[in-house]
């Protein structure tokens, strides 16, 4: 047994894995690389020459114990906090979520018109004499026909075409028709801009059928503007991300792309009133939210502790059911109590005999999770508390009631004052917890009632982190952007509240 | 009244009644699984038949793959469990027992990152998966392999945190033995502390386990595919359509699902305990 661990095969077996894990780092480094995502790409080379440096020399030892945690770490978890404080700082949503260069190439690509009638016409794919990627044209209407390629555009005689029933010419001297198969394999073909008259061209718009249009945007890569040849107006780079009309700058060149705005995610929090309103309500829900909840299930906990605190007869039976709810996986249980409060079919209002729809109305709905939650959460404290009781010492109760105290005062004088003393750092980490429950929000009522008509996207029982997921996932519009200058927000909300639960709990002075 | 009806009355009663708003939803959910209909309604407190319809539809349905959503959550979390316990514990171990520079510096980051919580997060590990995806599709967005990795990453901290509570509590003076011996640390942590510590590990394995299983919201993102999803997206989105609700089945189903963890829970209780309220209690 000890043997693996010591001499040559010990050796070998870490040559066999280091290769291993370095073969398959290089190659995803190399597609990474391939598709130009360099910062992953060269993530994985860092990865590579860290392994390989680590278990190959004695640099350092506790760093053969820590680098597969670390390089998981940063990947996972440092990387997508840091690339959230960046994209705080971003105009990072839907119409701007591709980088520059991708954005001129689509607006370019969208920024062509069909001539006036609309013309199409009927045409075949095929080759040119040269073997370039050519159509033949048939203008049934004008009586013409003709091969174009992308630069060139032959008429042909009426009299050297073969044409079927419709009018349409199927071959040509000197064109060569493809056949279904080489069209599948050929992936260029429909996307050739085909030679036309007066600067117009031929685009294949389905299977044999071509429409006429023109490039009216134009970029200019020294000024950096956008122009419309036909009518002349110019674009400007706005410097948010878009190409906007010099004369009207709310008209803008869709897509737009992920322009750094520095901190105008942050200032739009305190000074767009659309934002700054909801965000308010939400904060004051999330506080109440979260700090009734620590005071229910404290409370309830608390009580049960007490009531089940001596040699009540049953105590085992009690404690395995009262347990129950927090072995149970929250997700099934959340799920449940929605079901039951649904206004139809509920247990709730089935029981109560009344027809309240609890989850339109902003009241009830808050009730219902404060409900829900209480439930969730005594038994953490009931287990808690009974724990923490039995470490109270006993002399300092008998010393009391010796001293004339009832038991009531015992309790409100001395037990309860240690509790919180011990607790509060659970208190502080519970608060903090809920502050961030996102699973009971989402699950329970999904952040509503909220108006959607009137584009509400806080809804009345939304605390901090779902709206930030509402902003960020929930609408038609996912503004990455607003919604990660939330999260740094509520990361200093809770940072604070923790590190002062922390330094409360003297973990800090624990260390080293 | 006698002393102890005065004394014991309102502790029977008080505690009753915390058990009936226990058991209530749990009772109903029951019920519901072995009667055939759809809402969770209560007709009686006693069941007027015994319907098998909803279990039988789970196996059955082609429309709703259960066993495939069990499947994606043991593999899943049992992936996650292990490779985070193997990781972590090296981890926790240099964290516990070996001296170095940085290490207060270490321990404070650690908690520090913890604090943003991890759904905040979301949106770039989202961004980062979807760029993954375009070269590798098979550990990128969409993939179980990408989202065990994601799930691995982000159960780094508290895993290690967790693991080193439980370290400090196994007795050094075994490794302290070793070491003047003539042990490596390496040679001390192979052959001396995985052996100490495997119950324990076994313990922060089951807990990673429990996590995992829970855990909806980054699999709701990441999984689309209905075969490919874990039991607790695949049992939201089942109730989760506003005409589609079955909650018959969605009954059964989460019953099924929830019977394994509650066994690991209360058999795990104790050391539970313990880990909630190490390193706060003590100070």
């Amino acid at each position: 047994m000890s043997g693996i661990f010591r001499g040559k095969f010990a050796i070998f077996l870490k040559i066999v894995t280091l290769a291993g894990v370095t073969a398959i780092l290089s190659l995803l480094a190399q597609s990474a690389f391939a598709s130009g995502e360099s910062a992953i790409g060269a993530f994985l080379i860092f990865a590579i020459a860290i392994l390989n440096f680590t278990y190959f020399t004695k640099f350092s030892i506790p760093l053969k114990f820590f680098v597969p945690g670390i390089l998981f770490f940063i990947a996972f978890v440092i990387a997508p906090i840091v690339f959230t404080v960046i994209m705080s700082t971003f105009n990072y949503q839907t119409g701007n979520y591709i980088s520059k260069d991708a954005s001129i190439e689509q607006v370019l690509i969208l920024g062509v018109e069909p001539d006036a009638n609309q013309t199409t016409f009927d045409l075949v794919s095929g080759k040119d004499i040269d073997g370039n990627d050519a159509v033949l044209v048939s203008d049934i209407a004008g009586k013409k026909f003709f091969i174009s390629t992308k630069d060139t555009i032959t008429d042909v005689d009426a009299a050297k075409l073969t044409i079927n029933e419709y009018g349409v010419a199927t071959s040509a001297p000197g064109f060569t028709a493809s056949s279904p198969d080489e069209l599948a394999a050929n992936t260029t073909y429909s996307d050739i801009r085909y030679k036309y008259k007066d600067g117009y061209y031929i685009k294949i718009e389905a299977q044999g059928v071509g429409a006429v249009f023109r490039q009216t945007i134009a970029y200019d890569s020294k000024t950096d503007t956008m122009k419309n040849i036909i009518t002349g107006d110019v674009y400007k780079n706005n410097g948010r991300g878009n190409f906007a009309l010099e004369s009207n700058p709310q008209k803008v060149l869709m897509p737009g792309w992920r322009s750094p705005i520095w901190f105008e995610n942050y200032t739009k929090l305190v000074t767009d009133s659309r934002i700054r309103t909801p965000l308010i309500k939400v904060f004051i829900w999330t506080v109440l939210f979260a700090a009734l909840t620590v005071l229910s299930t404290f409370a309830f906990g608390l009580l049960l502790a007490l009531a089940l605190n001596r040699k009540v007869r049953g105590r085992r039976i009690y404690r395995s059911i009262l347990i129950l709810p927090y072995a149970m996986p929250s997700v099934m249980s959340i799920l449940i109590w929605a079901g039951m409060f649904d206004s139809e079919f509920g247990a709730i209002n089935n029981i109560l005999h009344t027809h309240i729809a609890w989850f339109s109305s902003a009241t009830f709905a808050r009730a219902a999770v404060l409900l829900v939650n209480l439930w969730l959460g005594f038994p953490y404290f009931y287990l808690i508390c009974s724990g923490s009781l039995q470490a109270i010492p006993s002399e300092l109760l008998e010393a009391a009631a010796i001293d004339g105290a009832n038991p009531r005062q015992v309790f409100r004088r001395i037990t309860l004052p240690l509790l919180l003393q011990i607790l509060s750092p659970l208190l502080i980490a519970s608060f903090a917890y809920n502050f961030n429950n996102f699973n009971l929000i989402y699950l329970l009522t999904g952040g509503g009632p909220r108006n959607t008509l009137d584009g509400e996207i806080a809804g009345a029982t939304d605390i901090l982190i779902s709206y930030t997921y509402q902003i960020a996932f929930g609408r038609n519009i996912h503004d990455f952007g607003l919604a990660s200058a939330i999260s740094v927000l509520i990361f200093f909300l809770v940072a604070s509240i923790s590190f002062y639960g922390l330094r409360k709990s003297k973990v800090m002075e624990t260390f080293g | 009244m006698s002393k102890w009806l005065r004394e014991n009355l309102w502790r029977h009663a008080f505690a009753t009644s915390m058990c009936v708003f226990s058991l209530f939803p749990l009772y109903l959910v029951v019920l519901s699984s072995f009667k055939s209909g759809g809402s969770l309604q209560l007709s009686s407190f006693v069941p007027k038949e015994i319907s098998w319809d909803n279990y039988k539809m789970l196996f059955s349905s082609p429309k709703i793959p259960y066993l495939a959503w069990v499947k994606n959550s043991m593999v899943i979390a049992t992936a996650v469990a292990v490779s985070s316990v193997v990781i972590g514990a090296a981890s926790a171990f240099a964290f516990s027992r070996l001296k170095f520079k940085g290490k207060k510096f270490g321990i404070q980051l650690l908690l520090l990152v913890q604090m943003f919580p991890a759904v905040l997060a979301l949106s770039a590990v989202y961004v980062i998966m979807e760029r993954v995806y375009s070269f590798a599709p098979s550990i990128g967005l969409g993939s179980q392999a990408g989202l065990i990795l994601v799930y691995l990453g982000g159960s780094m901290g508290v895993n290690i945190w967790l693991l080193k509570g439980f370290v400090d509590s196994i007795p050094a003076e075994l490794d302290e033995a070793a070491k003047i011996d003539g042990a490596s640390p390496v040679q001390t942590y192979w052959l001396i502390f995985i052996p100490l510590a495997t119950p324990v590990l076994a313990v922060v394995c089951l807990l990673s386990f429990i996590g995992t299983f829970n855990e909806f919201i980054v699999a709701r993102l990441f999984l689309v595919e209905m075969n490919g999803r874990t039991v607790a997206v695949g049992l939201q989105q089942f109730v989760g359509g506003q005409y589609a609700t079955n909650w018959g089945a969605f009954a059964a189903g989460s019953i099924l699902a929830s019977i394994p963890i509650v066994i690991i829970f209360l058999s795990l209780q104790k050391y539970i305990v313990n880990g909630l309220t190490a390193g706060s209690v003590k100070g």
